[in-house]
């Protein structure tokens, strides 16, 4: 089985590098490798700073030949990012994916996502449409007003 | 000696697919090729003991001696053999005798004298040399025994270049040292071996050639060891079975792959409308476009080793027939960039002219194979 040998190296290099990306923490479900749960710092500079997000990945078998299923399970305001679902628009998942491709970097990839967002391929019509029309004040707003709601937990309590 | 006359050893066994078209011979009356494969290559480990025979094949009559017959003597031998064994059913002993008897009549026929000290019995033989099989012991002694009948004094050569050097020197071990009556040759720096010989200036180039392209080999193969496949993040070479420990090179950019992880990953079916058929046939990791993988048990470090690689590949499979092409039966979609024979059964190639076609654009375009049938096909007349 291709996908568990893969998978088990992964595992191996994301202990090993634990320390090194503080950004992205990877933790693999203990009793079954193909699920992992990932915590991703909002990067700087955008609205989603100072949030810690939750993705739930979801292995398929075939791995690496197809990608795997990320979804956000903390609530965040973005255009390519259902705002219901926490489904993700983003081309490397799905048409543009590579076997060369890690969960490590696909976790990059979607930080690299949060701080360039696509409006013209919106999954959350309203966000994008805010970003269409200019309103960039409203979209920091609303998505910083998410980020304290949802993903920055200690700050309420 | 042209391949035609000697008697294929496929269709001796009944089973040569390649029916009327092979090179060798299907007919009984010829002869089986009895020379050494080792030999040619360079280095036989069985030495002078070995049962087949010791002939370069590029070389010209007259040159060698000692095992090495001249190739008109061998033809006779072989010859001689066939008739002899034709009368009998021809199994294993039955090999043996017959090459026995070819081996007894070569010593006696060009008075090739054994030193006394060397008639050893077969054991003593087989105590020294434990790779030497039982039968090759056997000939030895009939062999040394029918050249003492044969002729009496130590043979003196003529030529220096004559004399034979101690095979077993050569093959890398010689218990004799400093007794054997054999010339041992100078040793060759890059395998450590005393197979130089001292007066056949050809020989040691063409040795030291084949030691430095094994050595480069060697090199290449260490180095390879290291290296990863992108997909699988294994060590190619470290992979559990023999067919998946190899690499894949693509045409068109320098990264390492197991070859089987880049040809599923290109054999998979991207979801429709997204350009997908280039995305599989990208590299994984640089995104640049490459055609076709070429098989490679080592890695390169240069562009000149890569294109050696992928050249050799390219011949080696064209003379493999294509089976899309089925000897004209079927159709290959690849056409005339097809790295497979396209040969017709009578053996005449496939010619393919292409035709090129201006279009209404200005630019030219090679027009594909249409035929009226396929229109025709699709065709339905109302009544």
């Amino acid at each position: 089985m291709a996908s568990r040998a893969r998978l088990f190296k992964e595992y191996k290099e994301v202990q090993r590098e634990k320390t090194a990306d503080s950004d992205i923490q990877l933790i693999c479900d203990e009793n079954n490798i193909y699920r992992w749960t990932a915590h991703i710092k909002g990067p700087a500079d955008t609205p989603y700073q100072e949030g810690v997000f939750q993705l739930s990945i979801n292995v398929p078998e075939q791995y690496p030949l197809v990608p795997p299923q990320v979804r956000f399970v903390t609530k965040i305001f973005h255009p390519n990012v259902h705002f219901k679902t926490g489904e993700i628009c983003l081309d490397i998942l799905k048409t543009a994916w590579s076997p060369a491709w890690t969960l490590q970097s696909v976790c990059r990839a979607i930080i690299a996502l949060m701080s360039h967002p696509e409006p013209d391929s919106p999954l959350n019509c309203d966000c994008g449409n805010l970003l269409r029309s200019g309103d960039h004040r409203g979209y920091r707003s609303m998505a910083r007003m998410y980020t304290r709601l949802a993903a920055v937990p200690n700050i309420l309590h | 000696m042209p391949t035609k006359r000697i008697l294929c050893k496929y269709f001796k066994n009944g089973a040569c697919f390649k029916g009327d078209a092979c090179e060798f011979s299907h007919n009984w009356s010829d002869p089986e090729s009895n020379v050494c494969m080792y030999y040619q290559s360079g280095n036989c480990a069985y030495g002078r003991f070995c049962r087949y025979e010791h002939v370069k094949l590029n070389r010209q009559e007259g040159i060698s001696v000692g095992k090495a017959l001249p190739v008109q003597t061998h033809i006779n031998l072989v010859n001689r053999e066939v008739a002899s064994s034709s009368a009998t059913p021809r199994q294993g002993a039955c090999d043996v005798e017959a090459s026995q008897d070819s081996r007894s009549y070569a010593a006696a026929n060009i008075a090739w004298k054994e030193p006394s000290m060397f008639s050893l019995n077969a054991a003593d033989e087989q105590e020294n040399f434990p790779y030497l099989p039982a039968d090759v012991g056997c000939s030895v002694d009939s062999a040394s025994s029918s050249a003492t009948n044969g002729a009496g004094a130590v043979m003196k050569y003529n030529d220096p270049s004559e004399e034979p050097i101690c095979a077993l020197a050569a093959a890398g071990r010689c218990t004799r040292g400093e007794t054997c009556p054999y010339l041992h040759g100078d040793v060759c720096t890059m395998c450590g071996k005393e197979c130089l010989h001292p007066h056949r200036p050809e020989e040691r180039e063409e040795h030291k050639n084949q030691c430095e392209r094994n050595q480069k080999r060697l090199e290449a193969l260490r180095f390879s060891q290291d290296i990863e496949c992108s997909i699988c993040l294994d060590k190619v070479l470290s992979k559990p079975t023999n067919a998946e420990r190899k690499f894949g090179l693509l045409s068109g950019c320098d990264h390492p792959f197991c070859v089987s992880c880049i040809r599923d990953w290109r054999r998979t079916s991207q979801p429709q409308g997204s350009g997908a058929d280039t995305v599989v046939r990208c590299c994984p990791v640089c995104r640049v476009l490459s055609y076709y993988v070429v098989p490679s048990v080592i890695w390169y470090s240069t562009p000149e080793e890569k294109q050696e690689i992928i050249d050799g590949y390219k011949a080696r499979v064209r003379d493999i027939d294509c089976k899309h092409f089925d000897f004209g039966n079927g159709k290959c979609q690849f056409g005339s960039s097809c790295f497979y024979k396209h040969a017709y059964r009578d053996g005449t190639t496939e010619e393919i002219r292409l035709r090129h076609l201006g279009a209404a654009d200005g630019n030219t375009v090679i027009a594909k194979d249409v035929r009226l049938s396929d229109f025709l096909g699709r065709l339905h007349l109302r009544r």
